[in-house]
């Protein structure tokens, strides 16, 4: 079963198509990565599949329910970080923590020693007791992803998981979501950094102009070389054809 | 998980976050101290010998009567409008600042779904906006028991005085509520908080028309006297329903607008 899916999903703000017929899905166990230039969709896509855009055409599927709408059980097993995390400045760190458990579905009394083993395993100890506010932006990136996954999610959609972070961050989450899927959870991640989507992913798929333009093996040191030369075909293709039609 | 434990989830996360909220701090405060400290000034300004010209021709109506019954009608008209104000304050800042900032997106896909956690906020807001009306009549008792005590008057109006405020507050802070949708409709905390001077400026034109009594943001107030005796026996039962019916109705719509949340 695939646990993520957008099945020829297409959308567009005002004129600009931000999605043209995506179709991607994500089985249990899989680390997929999407990768693209600035504005190709990744956002989007990922937006589209946390239920939080409904997209103009096409489906989207999360452990086979629509997103906008999972049933408890269901969304209990679901994590996800797009743009901004469920992170209110005004909590602690701690607090951020308990109040994501909740929202998850943990009960009362398990909420605490889920969120004190979610700051050990984000190495957030020494910002335990600090307020969201003063944290730098690397450890709200961190508590961010903390507080999705704290739950251990069986389906987990990240947008560029980690942008701000420091090589250690680094680390903690490609572990992280590596260990996840290793348990079994299907796991979509964005990400401009190629060196890292190539230690993470089992698969990447190269998104251009909201259109899935193919797929890179994560292996190799030419990722990135093939990665343009992946986005470089499809804009001539682009041209080619609107050369043909007109 | 089941709605009730969802709920229960979902009211400890928005206590928590009102209790850390500078917005609501700061609106306890200015309920629990100024009110009571407004109503006795007012009276105590009115019977004042240097109450003269504008300032005496505006407090005439407290300048006579029994002293703590004044008091608590005094209480009750500025909870009227206050609590009106405080809970819009603090409904704009819950509802508008997760669209604003973008955490409305993060609470998709969660165990406790987005319309609990709507109606979460709002019974926070109201919880919270009731204790703050009963501190404040409570204080304003004290403090009217105090100065009574000490000149010898009677205190026993009060007790009636304090019920008309107690409803008044709970009134005012239930109107509120439709703000919770507004901020959910614009997405911006200013533009509610536009839309609450807004409104309290169009009642101001209602009443001045003659068409308060049955218009709900003015009854509560004018039921207090602050139109004057004449207007204040206007308000009747159905008047302050009609009032009261604005905040499940406004409950109703604003869980609505949050389970149909899309494009955050």
């Amino acid at each position: 079963m695939t646990a993520l899916l957008l099945d020829d999903v297409s959308h567009t703000f005002g004129t600009r198509v931000a999605l043209a017929h995506l179709t991607l899905g994500v089985r249990p166990g899989r680390v997929t990565a999407l990768i693209g230039l600035n504005g190709a969709g990744k956002t989007t896509a990922l937006r589209a599949l946390a239920g939080r855009l409904r997209p103009a055409h096409g489906v989207a599927r999360v452990l086979g329910h629509d997103p906008a709408g999972l049933p408890a059980d269901v969304a209990a097993r679901f994590g996800q970080v797009v743009d901004t995390p469920l992170v209110h400045q005004e909590l602690t760190v701690t607090e951020n923590l308990v109040c994501a458990a909740r929202l998850h579905g943990e009960p009362g009394r398990a909420a605490a020693p889920r969120a004190s083993a979610a700051v050990g395993r984000m190495g957030l100890e020494p910002w335990r007791h600090a307020r969201a506010r003063s944290l730098s932006m690397g450890n709200r990136q961190r508590l961010g992803i903390a507080c999705a996954t704290l739950h251990r999610p069986t389906a987990l959609i990240l947008d560029e998981p980690t942008s701000a972070l420091d090589p250690q961050g680094v680390v903690i989450v490609r572990e992280l979501v590596r260990e996840l899927a290793d348990d079994g959870a299907a796991v979509l991640v964005s990400s401009h950094h190629l060196d890292e989507v190539a230690r993470i992913a089992d698969e990447i798929v190269v998104l251009h102009a909201g259109r899935d333009v193919g797929r890179l093996e994560p292996g190799g040191t030419d990722l990135e070389q093939r990665f343009f030369a992946m986005v470089l075909d499809a804009d001539t293709r682009a041209v080619t054809d609107a050369g043909s039609r007109s | 998980m089941t709605p009730v434990a969802a709920l229960g989830a979902a009211l400890a996360v928005e206590t928590l976050k009102l209790r850390r909220s500078v917005v609501a701090r700061l609106a306890t405060l200015l309920l629990v101290v100024l009110v009571p400290l407004a109503s006795v000034g007012a009276v105590a300004l009115a019977r004042s010998p240097r109450a003269v010209g504008a300032t005496a021709a505006k407090l005439t109506a407290y300048a006579t009567g029994d002293l703590a019954t004044t008091h608590l009608m005094v209480c009750a008209q500025v909870l009227s409008v206050a609590t009106l104000f405080a809970a819009g304050f603090f409904l704009a800042w819950s509802f508008g600042r997760e669209l604003e900032s973008g955490t409305a997106g993060a609470l998709f896909g969660l165990a406790v779904p987005r319309g609990t956690i709507a109606l979460a906020k709002c019974l926070v807001a109201l919880a919270w906006i009731a204790g703050c009306t009963i501190l404040a009549v409570a204080v304003s008792m004290a403090v009217s028991a105090v100065v009574t005590a000490s000149s010898g008057a009677p205190f026993a109006g009060a007790w009636a005085g304090a019920r008309t405020a107690l409803v008044a507050g709970l009134l005012g802070g239930g109107l509120a509520l439709p703000f919770a949708w507004v901020a959910t409709v614009t997405r911006s905390q200013l533009g509610t908080v536009g839309g609450l001077i807004g409104v309290v400026a169009l009642t101001q034109m209602v009443v001045l028309l003659g068409g308060g009594s049955w218009f709900p943001y003015a009854a509560p107030s004018l039921w207090t006297g602050m139109g004057g005796a004449d207007a204040a026996a206007a308000v009747g039962p159905p008047h302050l329903l009609v009032a009261a019916a604005v905040a499940p109705l406004a409950v109703a719509a604003v869980v609505h607008a949050w389970r149909r949340l899309t494009d955050v």
